[in-house]
């Protein structure tokens, strides 16, 4: 028996759009906690994102305060805000009450890597918004052990990528860095009284940028809570704004790397438990 | 970087900037490491300081493999690309 709609129903429904996309499962996109670290540019447009797209219960981790400088990319910050220096976890969090009164976002002022490790499997998703290789270790690390899905987005310019780390298979963030992330990250850990080392990305952040590959991370977002994995980036996407260049690249899983290392460690040690 | 002398044959590849289009040919020996490569073309360019990764094709190689372990042979073309840091 056919279903049966009033004239201008599907007008009505806020979600009718995304109803239309066969694979959505709005139902447990509504239920999914997702843990937001950063709520800097990228930060900004993924919360309006996600919120938009229905998801409602989004932990916001960021220890920053709004600047003049983040008005021309940062969607929910005002000059008012820069001038009282509010904290950028807490504006981005009222925004999205304003977006949809369905919205459960927790703001937590901070840094990621100061809160309990516990933060992680606590939630569904982890999708990093950050401007520094250091909490992106962290954050990949830690939801890499916990066994959830981080999607970590990054920014220069024109240049974007985003790149999916899945456990307990297949490569992660560190995978693919080298000795150029290692001096970066050494260089924030570098604090000898006043003689701290602070490393500015010459570019950092650029709003048609910043809109393209938050996108994709609330789109990969979308998959995998809709249950769709088969459908999610294998690997890493990059974008270049300016030869508009846009493809998957392959980044393998590094025995060597740290997260592996410590994954390996677990495992053995899990075994040795399960024989005696 | 490159010697001929402890008896290795070089292996020349070209290394491409991904931002301005340019190319530097390198001669390595097979010992050498991406890593290596990386900080030998970033200075070659004056780079600014920041993360960058090599690729081959469509494969980012791992920093620290070797010449030999990252499959790279001669005349290989690899491209230098920023590894965007922002958010």
């Amino acid at each position: 028996m056919p279903g049966r709609i009033g004239v201008g129903a599907t007008d009505e429904d806020t979600f009718d759009r995304s109803k239309r996309i066969g694979w959505l499962d709005l139902t447990s996109v509504s239920k999914a906690k997702v843990l937001m670290i950063g709520a800097g540019a990228l930060g900004n447009e993924v919360a309006k994102d996600l919120v938009l797209s229905g998801f409602r219960k989004i932990t916001i981790v960021d220890m920053d305060h709004v600047l003049g400088s983040n008005l021309n990319r940062c969607l929910f910050f005002s000059t008012e805000d820069a001038m009282r220096k509010r904290k950028k976890a807490e504006v981005v969090a009222e925004g999205l009450l304003g977006l949809s009164a369905q919205a459960k976002p927790l703001p937590i002022v901070g840094r990621i890597q100061d809160q309990p490790v516990g933060i992680f499997p606590d939630h569904d998703i982890a999708l990093g918004c950050l401007d520094n290789i250091e909490a992106r270790i962290h954050a990949n690390a830690h939801s890499y052990s916990s066994g959830v899905v981080y999607i970590d987005g990054g920014m220069e310019g024109l240049l974007g990528k985003v790149m999916v780390s899945r456990p307990p298979r297949g490569a992660c963030l560190q995978c693919g860095m080298n000795r150029t992330h290692a001096k970066i990250a050494s260089m924030r850990f570098s604090c000898t009284g006043r003689d701290v080392v602070f490393h500015e990305p010459k570019l950092g952040a650029e709003i048609t940028t910043t809109s393209l590959i938050s996108a994709i991370m609330v789109r990969e977002s979308l998959k995998l809570i809709s249950g769709r994995p088969d459908m999610l980036l294998n690997n890493a996407f990059y974008y270049d704004g300016q030869r508009n260049i846009s493809e998957e690249i392959e980044i393998q899983l590094d025995p060597e790397c740290p997260v592996h290392r410590a994954d390996q460690r677990a495992t053995r040690k899990r075994k040795r438990y399960k024989s005696t | 970087m490159s010697s001929v002398s402890g008896g290795f044959l070089p292996v020349r590849i070209k290394v491409k900037n991904a931002e301005t289009g340019a190319s530097v040919e390198m001669e390595l020996e097979t010992e050498n490491t991406v890593d290596e490569i990386i900080e030998s073309a970033a200075t070659f360019w004056s780079k600014d300081m920041g993360a960058y990764v090599l690729r081959k094709g469509k494969k980012v190689l791992r920093g620290g493999s070797s010449l030999k372990d990252a499959g790279i042979r001669a005349d290989d073309v690899l491209e230098l690309i920023p590894d965007p840091e922002g958010g």
